[in-house]
């Protein structure tokens, strides 16, 4: 690999200067970025595919590694929370097991040892697995230049593959998810857990359904692995809304949901049979919402 | 460019003068000199590299060793206490879990921190615990058996 | 031998343990060493610059930017080695050290450099200019044949290189004569080793100017050989050292181009070099088993006997010959031993293409050929209306029989196998239409394989040597090849077991060319048998001679000396006398030493040579059947295979945990060539490079899977022992095959079946309807 320069921070601020553009030598041109888990960036720098001119650590830069349940009910996980904690946080678990089980389908335990959440979004692939499910949560991105704050939707954070909302100079901060109506249901759909694949595809759905009912007054399916970044099926979502939801609805939301993403051809896999994983995983987690919403919001 | 690292490994510590480029893997093994853990991919994709970061498993190959500055690793060679087997490898050499042993390193260590944490794990625990161990040999049934007497045998030990 | 299998298992005490392997401690403690752990003073860093083109001329290369480089001390070129061609047959000798004039696939080494580490190598590498022309290329069997192809080698007339005819009986009129005829074609594709060490050497000359490498290779003398050809230098020059090794499946029989690569830059440096592929280097040019393309037809009469097969097969060998034309002869000798079938036609043939060539690889050709025959049984059965058990109950090959093409068979459990399997999946149960669960299925499929590896390369002996030292340990040298399949505990086990001594007081020593006796190497499961036997001998040599000094000493007759764990008594009493006490005397007292030496030598029948011997070239046949079953999810095109029932025969069972985890894995690595690996080709460039997107099965992918050796007598390994290798690999895909058949009615004649070929084939299935 490629010489760079090798910085490490000890507050957020030196950090947030360090990215802005770091001196010094290693390669000539390249981007400054910044390091946490390192799961992505070493395989790319390793491959060719990204030599930085430097490279900002960010394992010295406390107060961004935390799991936080706010007084509202909301999540806070710190950027350099690692994938491993997340899938084990006792407090993920019980409060947004979806967002447990999204960060346990990542790779294996050695990558989550390592991986961070904000890794994850800031490397910001196509497949990007923590994506689907905090979109559908509509999670907030918190970015900081080491001064002040911004917030952007997370889905407003991919801005295409491997771009982030990032300007120079700013770090992704932290993540909040806002918390959901009792009657909501949500998880992660994606296909072949048993492989350590990248994800294929990925589905992230949040159902909420008026109290005692079947009809959704709320739905968000976030698609993962099918289109330059992730993206809602908006058009889908819309067509749940206000009705009851049977086993007809469900097949045509699945459709539709199909129908709203664009992926490619690649290795893994062609882009009809994407398309197709798209409803069938969107059926399954429809179907899976439907019938947790007969059972009086339980099981 | 070279810079100071400060690591434990097996419970020495080492003072090194390392080029940032190094990842822990390199270092465990070309400065350090142990050569148990082993590179199968360079890429975090068969878990050869496992070692424990402060007891947990990682990719030593993803991992640039500045990042383990001030950090304790634990190695294959860190297992056996004083020459005797660790209930894990003991496990894994009764049941026929190992035959080219090139997983082997990364497979026990997965293994110890998985039952570290977790003492009792079912067998979808386990399969989920060592996904990221790939090996080619033995097609992973004696090591499941392996984890499973492992387990069992540690919990014998833990109730007396 | 008239002994049953019970009475077999009585007379043993060794034989047939679960017994942990020696290594087993040195590996799981981190000790071992593997050569990539080795290290020298002075060692530098040899990286191989390899062409990105599948096919084009060198125009000119440039490396003085490179050889300015800080840290580099060699580069070279192809004007820089030795003009000669190589191939593991030099009659077909077709590559050059460093290509010359052209580079046929991507990957192809083209120059070379040696600096003090990896980075400085890398760096070097990325400044060496190559102008390259490009020229067509052809990928696909089809296009290399048409009469304008663009010819791989040029010096060829085409691209078809190499072929082989079989005739046996008649089966023109055999098909015309028969009640049932089925045709069909199957494709099987280039799947990759994937052993967890990648390949590595180093090469290092001492003062005598002779070339020492150490290499994790499975068959070093043969490889010695290979590099001293090559180079054009003596044999005697050349000493290849082993190691533990992590894996070879085949991949690491031929010598691999880094090997003389790696040697000319130690020549020239004066210091030790060392190459390792990287991953994705192991990957795109560590060689691959070859694709075949198979038509075949299978014709059987109306009570259910097989009396004709008729299989056209081509294999795709890649840019340049290896192990092709062995392959294809063994993929023949397989196929017309099978079933004793009377009436046979064999054609195979090899073609080049520009893309990573084919080499050995676990099966040896059988596993794609058994793919097409044990579908086709399949269809054959349910043309005829016959359950597909009872249809290959009906064909099995007996003990002791000759088939019709020559075959000798010794021992033979093929029925055993195919009912335990049978059983063991449930088979009558789940056959029964009513008790069929949705997209379930089960699938059987036979095999026959060699135990004990073939007479067709002429040289087929094995030598042991065992001594004694005065402590009463036992010091065995084999040049049995352990690359991890166990063959040095099995070595062990035999000697043990003859000897009467403990496992513990065994040491084995093998790995180096210049100790061991001169050896073909580990493959065609041919360790146990060959090597076993050897160790046998040289055990029961040395047992003669200890028989004899214990006799002396203890003043009783040589046929009263039992010996057992290490111990020595007469018989009738119970006074036991330590091994160590027995050769201490004959040290001290006599002054003379205990040793043994053995050797065993496998012919071919009086009155055959190579070419015309057909399948009495394998000394003897390991049969086997695997049952599956498989669940298909027909919304993702999934297929889960749920359990798979591996019946086969070990002769005799050297050691129960070991055998069972070569089927195991081997049963593994069917998984994966029947449903999920498959090397990605664009524009003669492979995509799946990475573990990422080349998926071979982890913990998680892994079905039940029940080993069962099964016995039988009359097999003259040692003990009784047949080799078990390499035969759990090959049913598998067709018991997959097989089983998906059975759950969702649609067959597969190509491999891998892949989610998205299931799911294809299913909507197919139902636009049909």
């Amino acid at each position: 690999m490629k010489g760079f320069e090798y910085v490490r921070p000890s507050s957020l601020e030196e950090a947030c200067a360090a990215l802005a553009g770091a001196d010094g030598s290693g390669v000539a041109d390249g981007p400054v970025k910044a390091l946490a888990g390192g799961t992505d960036l070493l395989v790319q720098m390793r491959l060719g595919s990204l030599q930085p001119r430097a490279l900002v650590s960010l394992k010295d830069v406390p107060g961004l590694t935390y799991v936080l349940l706010e007084e509202d009910g909301a999540l806070a996980i710190g950027a350099t929370t690692p994938l491993g904690v997340v899938e084990t946080s006792p407090a993920v678990r019980r409060s947004f097991p979806a967002i447990a089980e999204a960060a346990a389908c990542i790779g294996s335990v050695q990558v989550r040892g390592r991986a961070t959440v904000g890794g994850n979004l800031c490397n910001a692939a196509p497949s990007a697995d923590m994506a689907p499910i905090l979109l559908a949560f509509e999670a907030e991105a918190i970015i900081t230049d080491g001064r002040a704050e911004r917030s952007v939707r997370v889905e407003d954070f991919f801005v295409g593959p491997g771009q982030t909302a990032l300007r120079p100079g700013e770090l992704l901060k932290a993540i909040r998810v806002p918390p959901l109506p009792a009657e909501s249901y949500a998880a992660y759909y994606k296909t072949f857990r048993s492989a350590m694949d990248c994800c294929t595809v990925g589905v992230g759905i949040v159902a909420v359904f008026e109290p005692a009912a079947t009809i959704l007054s709320d739905l968000r399916l976030a698609l993962g692995a099918v289109a330059p970044t992730p993206v809602r099926a908006r058009q889908a979502e819309k067509m749940a809304l206000d009705q009851p939801l049977d086993e007809g609805l469900i097949e045509r939301l699945s459709a539709k949901a199909a129908a709203e993403c664009w992926p490619i051809s690649d290795v893994r896999a062609s882009a009809e049979y994407r398309t197709t994983l798209v409803e069938v995983l969107a059926r399954r987690g429809l179907t899976d919402a439907l019938s947790w919403a007969r059972k009086g919001g339980r099981g | 460019m070279k810079r100071e690292l400060c690591i434990t490994v097996n419970g020495d510590e080492h003072h090194l003068l390392v080029d940032t480029r190094r990842t822990l893997l390199e270092v465990i093994r070309d400065e350090i000199g142990l050569t148990g853990t082993k590179n199968g991919c360079g890429a975090g994709e068969c878990g050869a590299c496992t070692v424990l970061l402060d007891g947990l498993p990682i990719n030593s190959c993803l991992m640039l060793a500045h990042e383990a500055d001030g950090r304790e690793v634990t190695t294959i060679e860190g297992l056996a206490a004083g020459g005797v087997l660790d209930p894990v490898q003991r496990a894994f050499v009764e049941h026929g879990a190992i035959q080219c042993g090139f997983c082997t390193p990364g497979m026990v260590l997965t293994t110890k921190a998985l039952l570290d944490r977790n003492p009792d794990p079912t067998r979808e625990e386990i399969l989920h615990g060592l996904k990221g161990n790939l090996c080619r040999c033995t097609g992973y049934v004696k090591i499941v058996e392996a984890v499973e007497a492992a387990r069992d045998l540690l919990a014998e030990v833990g109730s007396r | 031998m008239t002994t049953t299998v019970e009475e077999k298992q009585k007379q043993t005490s060794v034989i047939g343990q679960r017994l942990p392997r020696i290594d087993a401690v040195p590996k799981v403690s981190g000790e071992a060493q593997y050569t990539g752990d080795l290290n020298m003073p002075g060692m530098l860093i040899g990286k191989i610059l390899r062409s990105p083109h599948a096919h084009a001329l060198i125009r000119s290369i440039d490396t003085s930017l490179a050889r300015q480089v800080k840290g580099v001390r060699a580069v070279i070129t192809a004007d820089d080695v030795p003009d000669n061609l190589f191939s593991f047959y030099q009659w077909l000798a077709d590559k050059h050290i460093l290509c010359t004039d052209k580079v046929r696939y991507v990957g192809d080494e083209v120059a070379a450099v040696a600096a003090v580490d990896e980075d400085t190598a890398e760096e070097a590498l990325s400044l060496i200019k190559v102008d390259y022309e490009p020229l067509p290329a052809v990928f696909e069997i089809e296009d290399a044949l048409r009469p304008d192809a663009p010819l791989v080698h040029d010096d060829k007339e085409s691209n078809a290189i190499w072929s082989v005819q079989r005739l046996f009986g008649d089966p023109d009129k055999a098909f015309a004569e028969c009640d049932y005829v089925v045709e069909g074609t199957y494709v099987t594709r280039q799947v990759a080793h994937t052993c967890l060490e990648t390949s590595n050497c180093i090469a290092k000359w001492d003062n005598k100017d002779r070339l020492t490498i150490w290499t994790n290779a499975q068959a070093p003398h043969t490889q010695r050989q290979e590099v001293a050809r090559v180079l054009g230098i003596p044999r005697r020059k050349v000493r290849v050292i082993n190691s533990h090794m992590g894996g070879g499946f085949g991949a690491r029989l031929v010598m691999d181009m880094k090997l003389p690569i790696a040697a000319i830059l130690s020549k020239i440096t004066g210091r030790p070099v060392r190459i390792v592929n990287t991953r994705s280097e192991e990957f795109t040019t560590g060689k691959t088993r070859y694709p075949y393309t198979m038509h075949l037809r299978t014709g059987a009469t109306k009570d259910g006997r097989i009396v004709a097969r008729d299989l056209e097969l081509t294999g795709d060998a890649g840019a340049y010959h290896d192990k092709g034309p062995a392959t294809v002869n063994f993929s023949s000798m397989m196929f017309g031993t099978l079933y004793n079938v009377p009436n046979l036609r064999f054609d195979g043939r090899l073609v080049y293409t520009n893309k990573e060539m084919g080499t050995a690889f676990r099966g040896f050709g059988n596993p794609q050929v058994t793919f097409a025959t044990e579908s086709q049984l399949d269809e054959l059965a349910e043309k005829m209306g016959m359950d597909p058990l009872e249809l290959r109950l009906k064909n099995a090959n007996q003990p002791m029989q000759t088939t019709f093409t020559g075959a000798e068979i010794s021992g033979c459990g093929m029925t055993d196998c195919m009912l335990a399997a049978a059983a063991g999946i449930g088979w009558e149960q789940k056959r029964i239409p009513a008790e069929k669960k949705a997209l379930r299925g089960v699938g059987l499929a036979n095999m026959v394989h060699t135990g004990g590896g073939g007479r067709f390369y002429g040289y087929n002996s094995a030598e042991a040597f065992i001594k004694l030292s005065d402590e009463g340990t036992v010091t065995l040298i084999t040049s049995a090849l352990d690359m991890g399949q166990g063959a040095h505990t099995a070595m062990a086990q035999i000697a043990a077991e003859e000897l009467g001594v403990s496992m513990s007081d065994i040491n084995v020593l093998s790995n180096d060319t210049d100790l061991t006796p001169y050896d073909l190497g580990s493959w065609g499961s041919r360790a146990s048998f060959m090597d076993g036997n050897a160790v046998l001998a040289a055990a029961k040599d040395a047992k003669r001679a200890l028989v004899e000094a214990a006799a002396e000493m203890l003043e009783a007759a040589p046929e009263d000396i039992l010996i057992q764990e290490s111990k020595i008594w007469v018989k009738g009493s119970s006074e036991a006398h330590d091994l160590s006490e027995i050769v201490d005397h004959v040290v001290n007292e006599h002054g003379l030493t205990i040793s043994g030496t053995g050797r065993f030598v496998d012919r071919l029948p009086e009155g055959y040579t190579i070419p015309t011997a057909f399948a009495k070239n394998i000394p003897c046949f390991s049969f086997g059947t695997q049952a599956a079953e498989v669940e298909v999810d027909p919304e993702t095109g999934q297929v889960r295979v749920l359990k798979i029932v591996a019946a086969h025969e070990t002769g005799t069972t050297i050691n129960q945990t070991m055998a069972e985890g070569q089927i195991e894995g081997a049963v593994a690595q069917g998984v994966g060539f029947a449903l999920m690996e498959e090397l990605v080709y664009e524009d003669g460039r492979i995509v799946n490079d990475r573990f990422l997107d080349y998926k071979i099965p982890n913990i998680g992918d892994m079905p039940e899977i029940e080993a069962i050796c099964v016995e039988s007598i009359g097999t003259n390994g040692p003990f009784g022992a047949k080799g078990i290798g390499e035969p759990g690999l090959v049913p598998t895909a067709p018991a997959i095959a097989n089983a998906v058949y059975d759950a969702i009615g649609v067959r597969f004649y190509e491999l891998p079946i892949t989610r998205e070929r299931v799911l294809k084939a299913l909507k197919e299935q139902r636009d049909a309807k």
